[in-house]
């Protein structure tokens, strides 16, 4: 139900993204990361899994708990996404690569490297550009990738303590069920 | 039986009396009552067959398996959460047990706008029986967990409505993950009671079986043409199926019902407008003291003191559970603000308001229209109506945990309005509005195939017949010619029970 407009809707995206990429700078490239051993990617290319693990990092940046790297949230973004719809996944991975898109940073304001070279405070503030701009299409596409970071960290059982969250009852679950055979 | 997608190893060719197309509280019922009259059911479910001991208790498993677009359900522009069920039972699987009778003057609406033939009195033993089996009782106010009973105290302390709600459980643990399949099946899910009543009396029940269209001819619909899926994919197995029955129920639900008709070519009429969404907003209070708002009945108590407002839309308050995935999707910002709020969650009473949709002059709602690929597409669109209401229930979120000793209140917006006192609340007037600078909600779908007696103003007659597809029924939420201002499963039940009588007739 959801993504299909995401670069289509409001602001022609994709035509922007196109003109952006005949232009060297839009051409710099992504600095990669390493998935960890035995992880096969089966949505992302490299760049964008690398692109995706950057990101979490600054969005999750600042607590306590495991580190996005040490859960590997976007290896596990990666998997969540692979049975996505044709039609999804060209949205998304067009959406990351404007997210990364040196000269579409700049256009809006931003430092003249991509996303994966920016400083932590370049990055931040390239999020928050995101979060709150007058384009739809960014707002929407920084939602989407918010919620889908949070939603793969929060749910990780290793986060839980830094929530305060003691997790699911499964002994009580247990002994009652017991009780009742 | 119960049949699942990956055991099924031929194309499926069935003709059964009646093909139901969804398992929820319509589904559900219809097929109760059709197979216990004697008809032979085929029901076709796309969601998976789960039972308690599958369900453990984990928001990373739960979502995927049981909701629709594997939790991640939105409206277009993303705006909008879309909370739905997807399973054998449907959304009975995964809300929160919250339970109501449809209000007296909402089917007063519907009967003088139009022309249902609802009344109280003609539901009324519906409800009663429903109530009966499904264990319907009121919550004593001892059973709440403090995030609910922060609710009850800062309304009664403000002299406003508020009670205790009605759950559909028996033996109830109160362990709070009701919205991720009961793990001791205390809730009195549809895959509990009427589904295997069905079953018993002779009815099929095919999960993980996608409908992709009705095919139809002159005023009949002829076969439901679908495919089988493996369970834990979700991906087509390479089976199809064909039913060619003699009537034809649908009952995917508002957004899936109104998706199916307009992939069928099924388009006479409203199909997909006016859909309701009962929208949300949410308030997350900080106590001093611990709420755990993770632990205990997900929703126990109600202020329906704002429900009806006059020139504004009306609004009611409940709670929401607090486990961290549900609470870090809603939580604004990122980075250290946002571990910062996350840090505190045991201390957070999460409270919601919910609008009451579709009763406003000229509202229009939201429109389910198709994706390429088929899939339904929402478009919900906000106005100045929604922001007046999504404000004064802020406001009174923040005023009921104010009076009962919250340390703050904080909205969900971009940049939160952060509230101390009474001189704070009119950040929230100060707040901009707008897709996606707050986070909003929806665990009530309806409307879509509205009801009614005009053929062009709605999709089924007051029997819920289709006004043009003679042996079609739609029997489920999307019916609802507005938002109902109650939680709905019950009323989709009575409704669904209710109709049953006139597929029967249909039949004979």
């Amino acid at each position: 139900m959801q993504r299909r407009p995401l670069l289509k809707k409001t602001l022609g995206g994709a035509a922007l993204l196109a003109a952006a990429g005949a232009v060297p700078l839009a051409l710099r490239k992504t600095r990669l990361r390493e998935p960890p051993a035995g992880r096969k990617l089966l949505f992302f290319t490299p760049a964008e899994y690398s692109i995706w693990a950057a990101m979490a990092d600054r969005v999750l940046a600042g607590g306590e708990g495991p580190t996005p790297a040490q859960l590997d949230v976007a290896g596990k973004v990666d998997a969540f996404l692979a049975p996505l719809p044709e039609g999804d996944r060209k949205d998304l991975k067009q959406l990351l690569a404007l997210f990364e898109n040196a000269l579409f940073g700049l256009l809006l304001g931003g430092p003249p490297r991509p996303f994966t070279k920016m400083t932590a405070g370049e990055q931040d503030r390239h999020l928050r550009s995101w979060q709150s701009s007058r384009l739809a299409i960014r707002r929407t596409g920084f939602q989407a990738m918010k919620r889908l970071t949070c939603a793969i960290y929060f749910a990780s059982p290793e986060t839980y303590a830094s929530v305060g969250y003691g997790g699911p009852p499964y002994e009580l679950v247990k002994s009652i069920l017991g009780a009742r055979k | 039986m119960i049949h699942k997608g990956d055991e099924i190893a031929q194309d499926l060719l069935l003709k059964p009396d009646v093909c139901i197309i969804g398992s929820g509280p319509g589904g559900a019922m219809v097929a109760q009552r059709l197979a216990r009259a004697g008809a032979r059911v085929a029901v076709l479910e796309e969601g998976g067959f789960y039972t308690k001991d599958e369900f453990d208790m984990q928001e990373a498993t739960a979502y995927p398996r049981l909701y629709q677009d594997r939790g991640n359900r939105a409206s277009a522009d993303l705006s909008i959460a879309v909370l739905q069920g997807r399973a054998v039972g449907g959304g009975t699987v995964v809300n929160w047990t919250t339970s109501y009778r449809t209000p007296d003057d909402v089917l007063a609406f519907w009967r003088e706008r139009e022309g249902s033939l609802l009344t109280p009195e003609i539901l009324r033993p519906h409800f009663e029986e429903i109530e009966r089996r499904l264990g319907i009782e009121k919550v004593d106010l001892e059973d709440t967990n403090a995030n609910n009973r922060s609710i009850y105290q800062g309304c009664k302390k403000l002299g406003w409505q508020v009670d205790t709600v009605s759950r559909n459980v028996r033996g109830c643990l109160r362990t709070g993950y009701c919205g991720m399949g009961c793990p001791v099946d205390a809730k009195q899910t549809a895959t509990l009671t009427y589904l295997p009543d069905a079953v018993a009396a002779g009815a099929d029940i095919y999960a993980d079986c996608r409908v992709r269209k009705i095919e139809w001819s002159g005023s009949r619909a002829t076969a439901a043409i679908g495919e089988l899926l493996h369970p834990g994919t979700q991906q087509a197995t390479g089976r199809t199926v064909r039913v060619e029955p003699r009537v034809m129920v649908v009952s995917g639900g508002a957004l899936n019902s109104p998706a199916l008709l307009l992939r069928s070519g099924v388009d006479q009429g409203p199909v997909g407008k006016k859909t309701w969404l009962h929208p949300v907003v949410a308030m997350g209070a900080f106590y001093k003291e611990r709420v755990e708002g993770f632990y205990g009945a997900p929703q126990s108590v109600a202020s329906h003191h704002f429900s009806r407002r006059g020139e504004g839309a009306g609004f009611f308050i409940e709670a929401a559970p607090v486990h961290p995935m549900l609470a870090s999707i809603a939580m604004p910002g990122f980075g250290a603000p946002l571990r910062g709020r996350m840090a505190l969650l045991g201390n957070v009473a999460a409270t919601l308001s919910l609008m009451i949709d579709g009763f406003g002059e000229g509202e229009e709602g939201g429109t389910v229209s198709l994706r390429p690929d088929g899939a339904p597409r929402l478009d919900y669109p906000f106005g100045a109506r929604h922001y007046e209401c999504f404000r004064a229930g802020m406001k009174a979120i923040a005023r009921l945990h104010l009076a009962n000793g919250a340390r703050e209140v904080q909205s969900f917006h971009l940049d939160p309005v952060v509230i101390r006192s009474e001189a704070d609340i009119g950040g929230v007037d100060a707040a901009p509005m707008g897709p996606n600078l707050f986070a909003a909600f929806t665990a009530h779908q309806m409307g879509g195939c509205r009801m009614g007696a005009d053929p062009a103003r709605s999709v089924v007659d007051p029997r819920l017949r289709h006004h043009f597809v003679q042996n079609l029924f739609v029997i489920d939420g999307s019916v609802f010619p507005t938002g109902l201002g109650v939680n709905p499963m019950e009323s989709i039940y009575a409704l669904a029970s209710w109709a049953s009588t006139h597929v029967r007739d249909a039949l004979s």
